[in-house]
């Protein structure tokens, strides 16, 4: 019997020694993403230039750290997007990760509770100085003047162009698409448009995607330096400049000018068969574009451009948003501050590898870099860098906002609305939400 | 001789055929979507009618390093809370149906009321609770919610309230103490109804998806269904709309799995007729 017992604790005693191996002294940060999981086919590849996709991208980049610093213990935790919901519930629980991938119009819903801390003098230990982001990262991830987050990347709205139809609607001009300069001139186009192809100047994402209507618009009430929100608790809709855009919008349907009743993977497919002309959506699909693009046979084979949105009032101007890294607030040892000091470093200086999806990059240095410039497009969208606008910083919810405002706009083009009862009732709406934000 | 089974007038078949297509037609057009390449179905989802057909979303699932991990955590979540909720469920009821003691008709009200009230009012501070005991992200803090059935508890009250009291009194003269009667007489009795709830249990917890998303942050206690929702990428809609179908069609194996072999409590269930 004793000497079971002295097996057994000789036992405990080894497993106990067994548990302290090397890597228990080494500085263990946990990193938060969405992006999806792909480690069938990513999991052990740290070879960036093999790797596609954000998720394939993003798997490598964490990899390719890992390898590369084997005296941090990185702990990637994946989540169902967006992973707000897992989020809010990790800091409530009081465990939140040392780094979330956040989107810059949601950083001002944790930012203005206190949850996160703002990351200048971690970019700083870094190296990494505010102005080697571009513009518009710099802009999305500001709030209160101070950065709340690394900026990874710039996404928008483009106009994902079918050169073939516009050629055959005589709206090309020295291999480029000819757009309108005034709503006037874009809805002449779009008349001679499906005057000589038969097909609809747009192809758009009209069902279930509130979002889409609700990013042109406010890309366009920038563009007239609109004040879309004066402050943390009201939208201001009920303006000339709103009701410009609207009554763009409702022609644009009254005329058959656009595609009909199409959610957004029905518009994606008919923008890639060749249903129409021009398909505003984001920056993410110009992967997949491109790859019809160079696929023989299909409707956009050497018939595809990408640009930013005209200008058709003002001055040039995108709504856009974008992917960061943010730090939940928590207690952390200097260790876990220099290892989350040397990730970020290394994500920015892989913002490259990043831009490949199709994301416009934050660093500035990569957009102006002839590498980046060479990838297909790039060059022409590259603008969005500059010109990307977000909404103030003050403003929370921006993601419920957009589907009530959203909605209203689907009325008013529709035509169950009228444009100002639409507005009205968006503006109200919204109203009635910001003044229930805590 | 068993008697001759009454046919259906034609109007009604008609009416249960076009009622099953109508059923059926959305789980096939899942499997179809779900055979098909990606990049096909991002051009037109029609595509998932002709060939060819591939079952790489399939082998992609089966690559994935977690999935296998997610299946045993489901597995033990559910079978944990199904057994959980059946002993628990089958005591109560056999207290409320059986037994006398302070405030018996209350307290039933009061497990009755939870009914009336959803999850999603609960949500909150039960994160919170579960917080402060540190049961976020355990097996524990999955099941132990699940248990708290008050559908369960009615569901064997009524059950046992059904058997005959004299069986009780027979037991009881034969020299049976209340736990015997308990298990050895009337718990046999319940086997319809346990099998009932249990699949029920099983199936609500199998599906579960809100409140795995939130207790279960980290990947390696992730059930299921959060786990193949993590997978998914951005516009899985329509850039991986054939994974997306595989992964619906793999998280419900286990179901129809379970579905097959219960199949007779289910239809009893639903028509009403476990209970008597």
């Amino acid at each position: 019997m004793k000497r079971s017992g002295a097996i057994l604790v000789a036992l405990v005693a080894f497993a106990a020694l067994g548990s302290c191996h090397a890597g228990s002294h080494r500085t263990r940060i946990s990193v938060q993403r969405f992006f999806g999981e792909c480690d069938a086919a990513y999991g052990r590849n740290i070879d960036l230039s093999k790797a596609e996709g954000e998720c394939g991208i993003m798997t490598t980049l964490l990899n390719r750290f890992q390898a590369e610093n084997p005296d941090i213990d990185l702990d990637v935790n994946i989540v169902a997007w967006p992973g707000y919901p897992q989020l809010t519930a990790q800091i409530a629980a009081g465990d939140p990760p040392d780094l979330v991938t956040m989107h810059q119009s949601v950083i001002s819903d944790y930012q203005g509770r206190g949850l996160l801390e703002p990351v200048d003098e971690t970019l700083r230990q870094a190296g990494l100085a505010e102005d080697s982001f571009t513009a518009a990262g710099r802009r999305g991830v500001t709030k209160a003047g101070h950065f709340y987050a690394m900026p990874w990347d710039t996404i928008g709205g483009l106009f994902h162009v079918n050169t073939r139809l516009m050629a055959e609607a005589g709206l090309m001009k020295d291999g480029k698409p000819i757009f309108p300069h005034s709503p006037e001139e874009l809805l002449a186009q779009a008349r001679q448009f499906r005057a000589r192809t038969g097909k609809p100047y747009f192809v758009q994402s009209e069902v279930n995607d509130p979002a889409s209507d609700v990013r042109n618009l406010y890309t366009y009430l920038l563009a007239q330096n609109a004040s879309i929100f004066p402050d943390a608790r009201h939208v201001n809709l009920r303006t000339p400049e709103a009701k410009r855009v609207v009554e763009l919008f409702r022609a644009i349907e009254v005329e058959n000018l656009s595609t009909h009743h199409q959610d957004y993977p029905a518009a994606l497919a008919s923008f890639m068969n060749g249903e129409g002309g021009i398909f505003p959506v984001g920056t993410w699909d110009i992967g997949a574009f491109e790859a019809e693009a160079n696929m023989p046979g299909r409707p956009l084979y050497h018939a595809y451009q990408v640009w930013p949105y005209p200008r058709l009032w003002g001055h040039d101007a995108s709504f856009v948003d974008g992917h960061s890294w943010v730090m939940p607030k928590r207690r952390r040892t200097p260790g876990q501050r220099a290892a989350i000091a040397r990730f970020l470093k290394f994500m920015a200086d892989h913002n490259f590898d990043w831009a490949r999806t199709g994301h416009i990059p934050a660093v500035q240095a990569v957009v102006d870099s002839a590498r980046f410039q060479s990838l297909p497009h790039r060059k022409d969208i590259a603008p969005l860098a500059r010109d990307g606008e977000q909404l103030p910083d003050y403003v929370r919810r921006q993601s419920a906002i957009q589907g009530l405002i959203g909605e209203e706009l689907a009325s008013a083009i529709a035509g169950t609305k009228s444009v100002d009862q639409a507005l009205a009732d968006a503006q109200r709406r919204v109203d009635e939400l910001l003044g229930q934000v805590l | 001789m068993s008697a001759p089974r009454e046919r259906l007038p034609l109007p009604a078949l008609v009416g249960i055929v076009i009622g099953a297509a109508i059923m059926v037609a959305p789980l096939l057009w899942t499997l179809l979507l779900s055979i098909k390449a990606n990049d096909a179905l991002m051009r037109d989802s029609a595509a998932a009618f002709s060939p060819p057909w591939t079952l790489a979303n399939y082998a992609a699932i089966l690559r994935g390093s977690s999935t296998f991990h997610w299946l045993l955590n489901s597995l033990i979540v559910s079978l944990g809370t199904t057994a959980g909720v059946l002993i628990l469920c089958s005591l109560a009821g056999y207290g409320f149906a059986r037994l006398d003691f302070p405030f018996k008709r209350p307290l039933f009200i009061f497990v009755l009321l939870g009914l009336a009230i959803p999850e999603q009012a609960v949500i909150l501070p039960r994160h919170q609770l579960f917080a402060q005991l540190h049961l976020h992200n355990s097996y524990p803090g999955l099941i132990l919610p699940g248990l708290c059935s008050s559908f369960g508890v009615f569901f064997m009250t009524q059950y046992f309230r059904a058997i005959p009291r004299d069986l009780d009194e027979a037991a009881m003269l034969d020299g049976a103490s209340r736990f015997t009667l308990f298990w050895k007489v009337l718990l046999p009795l319940t086997i319809p109804a346990q099998a009932t709830l249990g699949v029920f249990t099983f199936l609500g917890a199998w599906n579960d998806y809100w409140w795995p998303l939130i207790s279960a942050t980290r990947s390696e206690r992730f059930t299921l269904t959060v786990g193949l929702a993590s997978s998914q990428m951005n516009y899985a809609q329509t850039s991986g709309l054939g994974f997306l179908m595989a992964q619906a069609v793999f998280a419900s194996i286990p179901i129809f799995i379970v579905y097959i072999l219960f199949q007779k409590q289910i239809v009893r269930a639903m028509a009403g007729t476990a209970i008597r």
